[in-house]
């Protein structure tokens, strides 16, 4: 769906060169994360898949055509949610998806049906200007989905919501994702990355420093061990054993039998953990 | 059919956004005074305060239009949806040209003015408004405060505004032709007073191929730097 290689960009005014030697693709029907600390290089590589940015050096093939040789109707296959919500204040949600649904050969989603799956429908003729940041978050999400898209690319869309309507807005991207749609999602949220990815790219300083599934990786650069809290003879005891052979260690053995088990826990490592160990650095 | 919607779009952002509103708030302005004026002073200020519609305050409200585009954000949504530049851009001529016509022939049927060539008056009407809209565009594509647009039409107002004074008995005002907006008040003129019919074919066309180029450079300034930001 997406295959970039060696790319290398630069900006012109500023001469700071953005991106270096990245290579990657992503998969139809994948969810793949870009993760990176803020000017690590995600929203400028984001710009130059979706064609905001041009004059690169490398190759960035989207659904089998170089960037460059797309038109205009290269947005007819395409969704963009940007991190902050544009969106026409004085036109209701309604309008604003039917204005900008306008636009599109693609016969639209009703906008009704839309609304209502992220708890706007009751709100579907007020102004924007009386929204909330969150409710435009939400608004701003469906238009980029309803024009029914192969390729959607959604920079934090989670960022500025509460946790019920953030799970409405992951519930939906996991829809996508079972419909075969393939989404490029850019966010320094570990947890999102964590639950919604097939795959992420650790990004920093324009360059990419690992690829690979959320799971994998965490087992890679976690330990090998079991954390067990638990209860016996009146006191409480924590104890971490190996992985390797678990099931014939028998202290192990003996606690899981005869110990009141408080948690137990796996230890392999956070994206964030990984992210820290690999870059030296904080995602902020 | 996306450049109809584009219009469409426009005209409901303007109402929305209170320009038509002003708009009929200054034509009303335009009205009172007309109302006061005798008949030989009449004469050269409805051409000139209907001139003044589409050119003067054109260029101040598309400034205002893509200022309130730009802050809203939705100018980026409309990069990455499949409506063309030269769409978005003429979609703004356009729909600016109906209100600059309807304000046009609202000043000038209220003023009573004895003979108008109303065809000449629409003809003079769109095409002087999609000069000015275009510049508009062009000089507000690198701003993106109201200040910056100001300061930035300064220049261009004094290179398009200020020779026309010379229609008014400058001695060598037919070289001033030449310059685009001289030529649209000399056809402006012409539809109130009077002007020969291979003259007015003749700055129609003009006007028209002003406007068709500077529509070629409004795009590529505007892909330059609003699309690219180059």
């Amino acid at each position: 769906m997406i295959q970039v290689e060696n790319l290398n960009f630069t900006y012109k005014k500023t001469r700071k060169k953005a991106i270096q030697e990245m290579s990657f693709d992503v998969k139809e029907g994948e969810v793949f994360g870009f993760l990176g600390p803020s000017g690590a290089g995600k929203t400028t590589t984001q710009r130059l898949i979706i064609g905001l940015l041009r004059n690169y050096h490398g190759k960035i093939e989207v659904l089998g055509k170089e960037r460059n040789q797309w038109g205009k109707d290269y947005y007819e296959h395409i969704g963009v949610a940007f991190d902050f919500p544009n969106l026409y204040t004085k036109l209701t949600a309604k309008e604003n998806l039917q204005l900008i649904g306008a636009y599109y050969k693609n016969e639209c989603e009703d906008p009704d049906k839309l609304l209502e799956r992220v708890g706007l429908l009751p709100e579907k003729d007020v102004r924007v200007e009386n929204f909330s940041k969150g409710m435009k978050m939400r608004l701003n999400f469906v238009r980029s989905i309803m024009h029914n898209p192969r390729l959607m690319f959604f920079d934090e869309p989670t960022s500025g919501l509460d946790p019920m309507n953030a799970h409405i807005i992951k519930e939906i991207i996991l829809e996508q994702k079972k419909a075969n749609k393939t989404i490029f999602l850019t966010t320094h949220n570990m947890t999102v990355a964590e639950q919604l990815c097939d795959r992420v790219a650790f990004i920093v300083e324009g360059k990419i420093v690992v690829i690979g599934s959320p799971k994998d990786l965490m087992i890679e650069h976690g330990k090998r061990i079991v954390n067990v809290e638990f209860r016996m003879n009146g006191n409480n005891h924590a104890k971490n054993f190996d992985l390797q052979n678990l099931g014939e260690n028998l202290e192990f053995m003996n606690i899981l039998k005869s110990a009141e088990i408080k948690t137990i826990h796996s230890c392999e490592a956070t994206l964030e953990d990984i992210f820290i160990k690999l870059t030296g650095r904080n995602l902020v | 059919m996306r450049l109809l919607h584009a219009v469409m779009a426009d005209i409901r952002f303007q109402i929305k956004q209170g320009f038509y509103l002003v708009y009929v708030i200054i034509t009303a302005m335009y009205l009172i005074i007309m109302s006061f004026l005798p008949d030989d002073i009449l004469a050269v200020a409805l051409p000139l305060v209907v001139f003044s519609d589409p050119s003067v305050l054109g260029l101040f409200f598309i400034g205002g239009i893509i200022l309130m585009e730009k802050g809203q954000g939705v100018l980026m949504v409309l990069v990455v949806s499949p409506l063309r530049s030269w769409e978005y851009i003429l979609s703004k001529v356009i729909s600016l040209a109906i209100v600059s016509v309807l304000a046009a022939i609202a000043i000038t049927y209220f003023s009573y003015y004895p003979t108008v060539n109303w065809w000449l008056l629409l003809v003079s009407s769109i095409l002087t408004s999609g000069i000015f809209t275009l510049l508009g565009i062009m000089i507000n594509a690198g701003c993106n405060t109201v200040n910056q647009y100001m300061l930035k039409t300064i220049p261009y107002m004094l290179l398009f505004i200020l020779p026309c004074f010379a229609l008014l008995g400058f001695p060598y005002s037919e070289l001033f032709t030449i310059i685009p907006s001289v030529a649209a008040l000399k056809l402006m003129l012409g539809s109130f007073h009077g002007i020969l019919w291979y003259e007015a074919t003749a700055l129609a066309v003009y006007l028209l191929g002003i406007n068709l180029l500077l529509l070629k450079f409004t795009v590529r300034v505007f892909e330059n730097k609003i699309v690219y930001q180059d």
